[in-house]
C-alpha cells in the first residue's frame, strides 16, 4: 500500500522531471534541425521535425563565410589568460581576506563585496574611455588585465568561503615548521581546495567564453573578434538565412558543452562543496 | 604551476618573535589582497567616480565637454525624456515577473534532484544546468527563432496539441512573459547553488521531524525553507542585480520592440551611449540604475532579518 | 620580496603576450614603396559578402594603380554605428570610411569630417558637377562631407510566372503609366491567394490562412516615406521647425498602407513577414508577388535566376521614389588627406566597382553613368541582375523623380526616427489608425525637432 503510493509518487516525479529535461533539450534539438536544412524545408508549412536530406554542407558553407577558426583561437586566447589571472589573483587575495589578520580586513572585503551589486552599465563609459586613452582599443587588454586583479568579487568570495572551512591549526603548523605564508598558501590551501578552484576556473571559462558586451565595445578589427561577436555579426549579414545561423550558433556552442562535460563532475560537486551562502 | 609558486616560499623565517610575525601578517595579508584592492579601485571605484562627473556633463564624443549640472538627471526625471520611464518599467517589470519565477522554478528543481529515491540525479543535473553553457548571443539566436510564430517549435507544439498560440515576442504584451520564459530555460545556475544549500542541511532534524509524526509537508515549510532562506536570499539578490541589467535579449531579438515594451534599461542605456553618442545622458542612467538596484538591495538586506534564518554564528 | 618578483615577471611576461599578438595584428608597411614614401590609409565601411568581395577587389585595383598607397581595409559586420561611435571616443578612427548618416550630420558639426566641397576645388581632374545632384549631404551652404556610396531607390520587384498564372497584367515601368492606389488594390488582392485557392477579391477568402500574398513591404521609413512623399506630405516642415508626420498628406498615406495589411489582407503583417524568407526567396519560393524593396535586390534576384520584373511603386498624388544611401566621409582627423581623396574618387568610379554596379548592388554616383549610352550599357542593360524596364522603373525614375529620403535632411532623425517607427507598430498591426498613433507622438517628436538640413 505505501509501497504502491510511493511508486506512483515517484512515477509523478519521473514524468515532472522528464518534461523539464524536455524543456531544457527540445531548444537543442530544434537547432540541430534546423542547422541541418536548407532554407526552403526551413519555411516549409507546417514545420518538419527532421530534415531530409540532411544538410552537412550548412556547417562548411558557415565556417567558410566567416573565419570561425580564427574566432575560436581568438576566443581562446582571451579565455585563457583570463581563467589563469583569475585562478590566481582571487585565490591569492581569498586566501588574505580568509586567512591572514590585518586591520580593516573586514570592512576592506565587505566595501569589495559591495562591488557585486554594481551594474557594469555604470562603469562601461569610463572603463572605455579609460581604455581609449590608454589607446587599448582594439586590443585584448580591456577583456583580459581585469581578470589579473581579483576578477571580481564573486570569485574571492566564493574562494574566501571555501578558506575559511580549512582548520586553522594547518596554518599554524606549518608556521611552526618555518614555512612562509605563500608556501602554505601555495603548498596547503591550493591543493586543498582544488575543486574550488575549478569551480572558479569553470565560471571564468563560461563568463569569458560568453562575454558578449565586453568584445563588442572594445574589438574593432573582424581578425581580432571572438566567437559571440563573430556569431553576432554573421546574423547581421545572414539575417534570413536561419539554416546558416543555426549552424553557425551549433558551432559557437560546441567548445562549452564539451569543456562542461569534461569538467562537469568537478563543476558541479565543487560547487556544492563550497557551500555558497548568503 | 603549483610548483613554480612553491619556490618562492618564504622558509627563513623559523618563528621568529610573535610581533615580528604579527607584523608580517599584516603585510603579507595586505600584499596578497592587494590583486583584488587594487582591481577594485581600478576598474570599480575610479570608474564610478568618473561616470559621477561625466553624468554632470554634456559630453557627447565629439564636442567639448562642458558641465551643465544636473541636467541629464532633470531631463530624464521630468519626463521630457520619452523612454526613461517606459524603460525602467519594461525593466522592472519584467526583474518582478522572472526573478520569484527563477527563483520558484530553481528551488523546485532543486529539491526534486535532492531527493534520494529519484535515480539518474547526475544526468538530470546535467540536462538541467546544459543551458546556462549557451552564450547569450547564441541563445537570444536559438530563442529568436523557437518564439517565430509559424515557423517556431512553440506554435508548433501547440498547434499539435489544439492549444492556442501566440505572437511571443512580435507582440507588446507577451514579450516580456516570453524573455521570462527564456529565462527559466538558463536558471540551471541557480538550480545547483539551491542543491548545494539542500546538501548542507542536516539529516537528523528531517528525522526528527518524522519522529513527532510529521510529513513531507512538514518537513518542506518546517526544516526545507526556513534552513534555506540565506541560500534563497542570496539567488534573490543576485537575482534583482542581474534581472535590472538584463541587456542581450533585446539587442539582439527584439531592439526594445514591439512598440518599445521590451525597451530594457540598459539597452537604451546602450543605445543612448553608442548609437547618439550621448555619453554623459547615459552615464547618468547608469547612476540611477545604481541608485535604484541599491535601494533595492538595501530594502531586501532590511525586510532579511524578519525572514532569513541565521545558524547561530556566521 | 620573492613573490613580488614573481608577480612582476608573471605580469611582464603577460604583457609581452599580449604586445606579440597584438602586433601580429596590424601588419607592418610592407616596403612597396617607389620613390615616395608608403602610406597607409586605414578604410572601415560594411556590407554582405558579395560587397566585401567587391570592395576588396576594389582595394586590390587602387593599390595597383597608387602604389604607394597601402589601404587597410577594416570590413565591419554587425553594430557599424557603435563600431564608429567607439572609434572615434578612442581617438582611433578610420582616414575614409562609410558612415551613416545619424552620426554623419554632428560629426560633421563638430568639424571631424572633411569638406570635400575643397577637395574637389582643388583637384582639377573632377568637379561637382562629374557626381549626381542630388546625392550631395551638405550640412551647412558651402559644406559637404560627400555624396553616397552608391545610389539607391525605391521600387517594385515581381515575379512575373505569377502574374501570369493569375492573368493580371504587369507592374507598369514607366512613371506615367504608374498604378493608382486603387489599381494597385485590386491587382494585390487578385494575387492574393489562401490555402483552398481563393483570393482576396472572391467572397470565400480566408484572410486567416493566407498562402500567397500579393504585395509585401517593409514598416521602415523607407517604405512608408515613398507613399508619403508621393502623396505631397513629408517628415518634417520645409523650415524645419515641425514634425509634419500627423498631418493628412502623411497620415493618409501610412493608413493606406496599414489597410493593405489589416483590410484588404493583401500584405503579410511584420509578423507574418517572419514566416517569409528575405530577400529573393520570398518571391522565388511565391509567397509573395510584389515586393516593395531598394534596387540592391537586384543582386540576389540576378543570382536566383528566376523570372523577374521591375516596375514603378502605384502613386497617390505623383509617382516618386525614395532615394536613399549613406556616404563615405574622409575624418578630418587624417594624416593624408590627398591620399584619402584619391581613394573616395576611385570608389566613386564605377568602373572600379563594376562588379557591383553591374550585379545589381549598387547604381553609379557619377551622372555620365547615366547618361551616357555606352557607360549605360556597361551595367544597366543585357545581365541578369537587369531586366527589361530596368531603365524606366529605376534609373530614370531615381534620376528624374528621386526624392531624397528623410536622412538627408532631417535633423536628429536617429532619435527621432527611434519615438516614431514604435509608434507606428501598432498601426501596421492594426490596433490604432494612423492618425492616432501619429496625434499621441506629435508632440514628444516637435521637442525632437532640431531643424532641416539642406543647402
Amino acid at each position: 500500500m505505501n509501497g504502491n503510493r510511493r511508486s506512483l509518487r515517484n512515477l509523478i516525479l519521473y514524468l515532472f522531471l522528464a518534461a523539464i529535461s524536455i524543456f531544457c533539450l527540445l531548444p537543442f534539438y530544434w537547432l540541430l534541425r534546423s542547422s541541418l536544412m536548407d532554407l526552403v524545408q526551413i519555411f516549409e508549412m507546417p514545420p518538419i521535425w527532421f530534415p531530409k536530406p540532411v544538410k552537412l554542407s550548412n556547417y562548411t558553407e558557415a565556417l567558410t563565410i566567416l573565419p570561425f577558426g580564427r574566432y575560436f583561437l581568438n576566443t581562446v586566447f582571451i579565455v585563457v589568460l583570463t581563467i589563469t589571472g583569475t585562478v590566481l589573483s582571487s585565490s591569492i587575495s581569498a586566501y588574505s581576506f580568509a586567512r591572514l589578520k590585518w586591520p580593516y580586513r573586514n570592512l576592506v572585503f565587505g566595501i569589495l563585496l559591495s562591488s557585486m551589486m554594481l551594474p557594469y552599465a555604470v562603469t562601461l563609459i569610463p572603463t572605455y574611455l579609460g581604455w581609449s586613452f590608454l589607446g587599448a582599443i582594439d586590443t585584448y587588454y580591456p577583456l583580459i588585465v581585469p581578470a589579473w586583479f581579483g576578477g571580481g568579487a564573486f570569485n574571492v568570495f566564493l574562494l574566501r568561503q571555501f578558506y575559511m572551512t580549512i582548520p586553522g591549526e594547518l596554518d599554524e603548523a606549518a608556521l611552526i615548521d618555518g614555512a612562509g605564508y605563500f608556501t602554505i598558501y601555495s603548498k596547503i590551501i591550493m591543493p586543498l581546495t582544488r575543486p574550488a578552484l575549478i569551480v572558479v576556473g569553470l565560471f571564468t571559462f563560461l563568463n569569458s567564453w560568453n562575454d558578449f558586451l565586453g568584445p563588442l565595445v572594445y574589438l574593432n578589427s573582424e581578425i581580432k573578434y571572438t566567437l559571440a561577436i563573430g556569431l553576432e555579426s554573421f546574423k547581421g549579414l545572414y539575417n534570413a538565412q536561419w539554416h546558416l545561423l543555426m549552424a553557425a550558433s551549433t558551432v559557437v556552442i560546441l567548445p562549452a558543452v564539451i569543456i562542461f562535460f569534461t569538467g562537469q563532475k568537478y563543476f558541479i560537486e565543487g560547487i556544492a562543496m563550497t557551500g555558497l551562502k548568503g | 604551476m603549483r610548483n613554480i609558486l612553491a619556490i618562492s616560499g618564504n622558509k627563513k623565517h623559523p618563528s621568529g618573535s610573535l610581533a615580528r610575525n604579527r607584523k608580517q601578517e599584516v603585510l603579507i595579508g595586505v600584499l596578497f589582497a592587494s590583486p583584488a584592492i587594487l582591481g577594485f579601485f581600478i576598474f570599480i571605484f575610479i570608474p564610478m567616480i568618473a561616470s559621477l562627473i561625466i553624468s554632470f556633463t554634456d559630453y557627447a564624443l565629439v564636442n567639448k565637454m562642458q558641465f551643465i549640472g544636473l541636467d541629464n538627471y532633470a531631463g530624464l526625471f521630468n519626463g521630457s525624456d520619452p523612454f526613461f520611464y517606459k524603460s525602467l518599467g519594461v525593466t522592472t517589470y519584467y526583474v518582478l515577473l522572472s526573478t520569484p519565477l527563477c527563483l520558484l522554478f530553481a528551488f523546485s528543481m532543486a529539491v526534486l534532484l535532492n531527493n534520494d529515491s529519484i535515480r539518474g540525479k547526475a544526468v538530470f543535473r546535467t540536462i538541467f544546468y546544459l543551458p546556462t553553457l549557451i552564450p547569450v548571443v547564441a541563445s537570444s539566436m536559438i530563442w529568436l527563432w523557437l518564439f517565430n510564430p509559424d515557423m517556431g517549435l512553440i506554435n508548433t507544439i501547440l498547434r499539435a496539441l489544439h492549444l492556442p498560440t501566440g505572437m511571443w515576442i512580435y507582440d507588446e504584451n507577451t514579450v516580456i512573459p516570453s524573455i521570462v520564459i527564456m529565462s527559466l530555460w538558463t536558471t540551471g545556475g541557480t538550480m545547483i547553488i539551491f542543491l548545494a544549500g539542500l546538501q548542507g542541511i542536516p539529516r537528523q532534524l528531517y528525522e526528527s521531524v518524522e519522529l513527532d509524526g510529521g510529513n513531507a509537508a512538514h518537513k518542506m515549510f518546517y526544516v526545507t525553507i526556513p534552513l534555506m532562506t540565506p541560500t534563497i536570499f542570496f539567488n534573490l539578490v543576485m537575482g534583482l542585480i542581474y534581472g535590472f541589467q538584463v541587456f542581450a535579449q533585446a539587442y539582439i531579438m527584439t531592439e526594445g520592440g514591439p512598440n518599445n515594451a521590451s525597451l530594457f534599461y540598459v539597452f537604451y542605456l546602450y543605445r543612448t551611449a553608442f548609437k547618439f553618442s550621448k555619453m554623459a545622458k547615459a552615464s547618468a542612467l547608469g547612476w540611477i540604475l545604481f541608485i535604484v538596484i541599491a535601494l533595492l538591495t538595501l530594502v531586501v538586506f532590511k525586510t532579511s532579518k524578519d525572514w532569513v534564518h541565521t545558524e547561530g554564528g556566521k | 620580496m620573492k613573490k613580488t618578483v614573481f608577480w612582476i615577471g608573471l605580469i611582464v611576461l603577460l604583457f609581452t603576450l599580449l604586445s606579440n599578438v597584438n602586433a601580429g595584428g596590424d601588419q607592418e608597411k610592407s616596403g612597396k614603396a617607389g620613390a615616395k614614401e608608403v602610406v597607409t590609409l586605414k578604410f572601415t565601411y560594411w556590407g554582405g559578402p558579395d560587397e566585401k568581395t567587391a570592395v576588396v577587389d576594389a582595394i586590390k585595383g587602387f593599390e595597383n594603380t597608387y602604389d604607394w598607397i597601402k589601404v587597410d581595409a577594416q570590413h565591419i559586420a554587425g553594430d557599424y554605428d557603435t563600431k564608429m561611435a567607439t572609434m572615434i571616443a578612442g581617438g582611433t578612427e578610420p582616414d575614409i570610411a562609410y558612415l551613416n548618416l545619424g552620426q554623419a550630420f554632428p560629426w560633421a558639426d563638430a568639424n571631424k569630417l572633411y569638406n570635400v566641397y575643397d577637395l574637389i576645388a582643388n583637384d582639377p581632374e573632377m568637379d561637382k558637377s562629374d557626381f549626381l545632384d542630388s546625392i550631395w549631404y551638405n550640412w551647412a551652404p558651402g559644406k559637404s562631407f560627400g555624396t553616397n556610396s552608391a545610389v539607391e531607390s525605391m521600387a517594385i520587384f515581381y515575379n512575373v510566372d505569377m502574374f501570369e498564372e493569375a492573368g493580371v497584367p504587369l507592374p507598369p515601368a514607366k512613371a506615367e503609366d504608374a498604378w493608382t492606389w486603387d489599381e494597385f488594390v485590386h491587382v494585390a488582392q487578385q494575387l492574393t491567394i489562401d490555402q483552398n485557392g481563393n483570393n482576396a477579391l472572391s467572397s470565400g477568402f480566408n484572410p486567416d490562412n493566407i498562402k500567397q500574398f500579393g504585395f509585401q513591404f517593409s514598416t521602415w521609413y523607407a517604405h512608408y516615406m515613398t507613399m508619403v512623399y508621393s502623396n505631397g506630405g513629408d517628415y518634417i516642415s520645409k523650415d524645419g521647425s515641425k514634425f509634419t508626420l500627423a498631418e493628412p498628406a502623411a497620415v493618409e498615406a501610412i493608413q493606406k498602407l496599414a489597410d493593405l495589411m489589416n483590410v484588404y489582407h493583401v500584405s503579410p503583417s511584420a509578423v507574418q513577414a517572419k514566416n517569409i524568407p528575405g530577400g529573393a526567396a520570398g518571391l522565388q519560393a511565391k509567397k509573395v508577388a510584389m515586393k516593395q524593396d531598394g534596387q540592391w535586390s537586384l543582386l540576389a534576384l540576378g543570382n536566383s535566376g528566376m523570372n523577374f520584373g521591375v516596375g514603378v511603386l502605384p502613386k497617390l498624388k505623383k509617382s516618386v521614389t525614395l532615394v536613399l544611401g549613406a556616404p563615405t566621409v574622409i575624418f578630418s582627423s587624417t594624416k593624408h588627406p590627398d591620399e584619402a581623396w584619391l581613394l573616395y574618387k576611385y570608389l566613386a568610379d564605377a568602373q572600379n566597382v563594376l562588379n557591383l554596379v553591374a550585379g545589381g548592388l549598387w547604381m553609379p554616383i557619377l551622372k555620365d553613368w547615366y547618361t551616357k549610352p555606352e557607360l549605360v550599357s556597361k551595367w544597366a542593360e543585357g545581365n541578369p541582375a537587369h531586366p527589361e524596364g530596368y531603365k524606366d522603373a529605376i534609373m530614370r525614375q531615381t534620376l528624374e523623380y528621386g526624392v531624397a529620403g528623410v536622412e538627408y535632411y532631417v535633423m536628429n532623425w536617429g532619435e527621432l526616427d527611434s519615438l516614431v517607427n514604435p509608434a507606428l507598430a501598432s498601426v501596421w498591426l492594426g490596433k490604432k489608425t494612423a492618425k492616432e498613433a501619429l496625434e499621441e507622438v506629435e508632440e514628444k517628436a516637435n521637442t525632437l525637432v532640431t531643424g532641416r538640413y539642406g543647402f
